[in-house]
């Protein structure tokens, strides 16, 4: 399960950076500066593009502020495919991504991960990760059994 | 080994970390950061960058382990149609610098070192280095000296992007002083130990030591290091890689299994990238080996002379099903598995079996062809054996269509 992403600090832009408070997400690798985001974290939440603003939305509702909502932060491929969001007024985002974290493996990520955003009772903004099982390379590396869905790359 | 070549300067460029560099040609993102480009169908670190290395992640070490010293290192997959590309690309560079280029792997490169117009060999030396740098964005070291050996022994001395030349005696010693026997390219760990107990432990203890002695201790490949150590080419520079004596295919599962039907449907992989190969070359094989390594440190080996030589699937499966059951532990957990043909020789250069009849190997014949044209047309694999459909897997991934050994014309591996 891919439990975190990071971003590189540079593709956010600075007023995002100071009214989300994510000074205190940034971390560094290699003398670059990221902005880490955690389902763990006490806060967890998710940059997505949507139409055509970079924002930062609550990811999932593991802490069941929602009544109706799962309580959990991903969402599988064949889920939607089936309709399950379908009356609950979901939209595809993207999740803009450098980087993926799952079991202590941070992976390489091109473009970023697909999500479903929707809207909980309190009209807050909730986003899900979406996944599909893990390939075969992906489970070797990981151990994990579903990986997320990529934008216009599979590994 | 060939015959003694003499030849004014030898050059040897190794790419610096090439599988990071190369991938960040293509994404800036992983520069200065630690990263390793992971093989074995993600399950082992196959190159780290300068700050994986720093953080003490060893080539060739599982994944969970480099995790526990490196947390903060980023994996990528491996892309061997990639890395060719830009193999190709350097090796068209050395090529514009020197007259005879040996594309010995994927990384590294000997070539004969002329300095031209007033040019020392220093020059030549930062000059292949910085046009390889310029035009392709690889950085890679280059060393120059009077042979081979030396010259590979500078450049490993002058990583990363370095370039050095050393051709005077005083200086070759002070650096062969410095290193220790083990890092000339043929002397490893049992080498190394025959040579301890008569004090040769550095590159110059062995320069410097007994030419008959080290003969005798190492036979007549060591001595020919020895040669080279002491500024005599004896190893030539082979513009085109000399024919092979033995042809190989196989490696690791990624995931180690027990399952007979499995460990079948790699065999049949490995052959029928086998026999691509011998078809390739145009040759055929005697004898097949098929090696499996277990995870309890156990190998099994089955071997099989065939009673013509042949490429052909049918007698070759044959020939490989019984060394497969004589390589099988049951029960054990097999991690790797090899098939190796020997006893090469050109196709159609051999009596045949009489008790092969002519429309059987018609057929057979047929088959391979047309097996040929259509994964031509769509794609390697895209016709194989069914017995394979038990690593769907495997062949869903398009990485492993591709690997390292199936880069042509070098060297070594």
């Amino acid at each position: 399960m891919c439990v975190g992403i990071a971003l590189a600090w540079s593709e956010l832009p600075t007023e995002l950076i100071a009214r989300n408070g994510l000074d205190r997400r940034a971390h560094e690798r290699g003398g670059e500066r990221e902005v880490r985001f955690f389902y763990r974290d006490r806060q967890p939440r998710l940059p997505i593009w949507r139409d055509g603003r970079l924002q930062i939305v609550r990811w999932g509702n593991g802490r069941g502020q929602s009544q109706f909502l799962p309580a959990t932060g991903w969402t599988w491929q064949t889920t939607i495919e089936e309709g399950y969001w379908r009356n609950l007024e979901a939209v595809f985002v993207d999740i803009p991504a450098s980087l993926g974290f799952d079991h202590g493996v941070w992976f390489r990520i091109r473009q970023g991960i697909r999500g479903i955003l929707v809207p909980d009772e309190h009209g807050a903004a909730i986003v899900y990760m979406i996944c599909e099982p893990a390939s075969h390379y992906y489970q070797i590396m990981t151990r994990s059994t579903r990986m997320p869905v990529l934008i216009e790359e599979r590994i | 080994m060939t015959a003694r070549v003499r030849s004014p300067a030898v050059g040897h460029l190794d790419a610096d970390c090439f599988y990071v560099s190369a991938e960040r040609v293509r994404d800036g993102f992983l520069r200065d950061k630690p990263v390793g480009v992971l093989g074995n169908q993600g399950a082992c670190v196959i190159a780290k960058s300068y700050e994986m290395k720093a953080a003490g992640v060893k080539t060739g070490e599982p994944i969970w382990e480099a995790l526990v010293k490196c947390p903060e290192g980023i994996y990528v997959k491996r892309d061997f149609r990639w890395y060719e590309v830009l193999s190709r690309r350097m090796l068209d560079v050395a090529r514009e610098l020197s007259p005879r280029v040996e594309y010995y792997s994927i990384d590294e490169f000997f070539f004969q070192a002329v300095a031209g117009g007033g040019q020392t060999l220093q020059e030549l030396a930062l000059a292949i280095r910085d046009r390889i740098w310029d035009r392709i964005g690889v950085p890679v070291t280059v060393g120059i000296a009077r042979t081979r050996t030396l010259a590979k022994l500078i450049s490993d001395a002058a990583k990363p992007f370095g370039a050095l030349a050393v051709i005077d005696r005083e200086a070759e010693e002070k650096l062969l002083a410095g290193r220790p026997v083990t890092e000339i390219t043929g002397i490893a760990g049992r080498r190394a130990a025959r040579l301890a107990p008569w004090g040769i432990t550095t590159c110059l203890d062995l320069a410097r030591a007994d030419r008959r002695q080290v003969r005798s201790l190492l036979t007549a490949t060591g001595e020919a290091l020895w040669w080279e150590l002491n500024g005599d080419a004896v190893q030539a520079i082979h513009t085109r890689r000399p024919a092979h004596k033995v042809l190989s295919r196989g490696g690791s599962f990624g995931e180690s299994t027990a399952r007979p039907v499995v460990l079948y449907a790699w065999l049949v992989r490995n052959l029928e990238r086998l026999i691509e190969e011998l078809r390739f070359h145009g040759v055929t094989t005697g004898k097949l080996t098929v090696a499996i390594q277990y995870k309890t440190g156990h190998a099994g080996v089955g071997q099989r002379a065939l009673p013509v030589p042949s490429d052909r699937f049918d007698l070759l499966l044959e020939a490989a099903r019984p060394c497969l059951r004589m390589a099988w532990l049951p029960g054990v957990q097999a991690s790797h598995m090899h098939l190796i043909a020997e006893d090469l020789s050109a196709r159609g250069q051999y009596a045949l079996d009489l008790f092969d009849p002519p429309q059987r190997r018609a057929r057979a014949e047929a088959v391979a062809l047309l097996k040929e044209q259509v994964n031509d047309r769509h794609g390697r694999f895209a016709l194989r054996s069914a017995a394979t459909l038990h690593l769907p897997a495997i062949y869903r991934d398009v990485a492993n269509a591709y690997d390292i050994c199936d880069i042509r014309g070098k060297i070594c591996f």
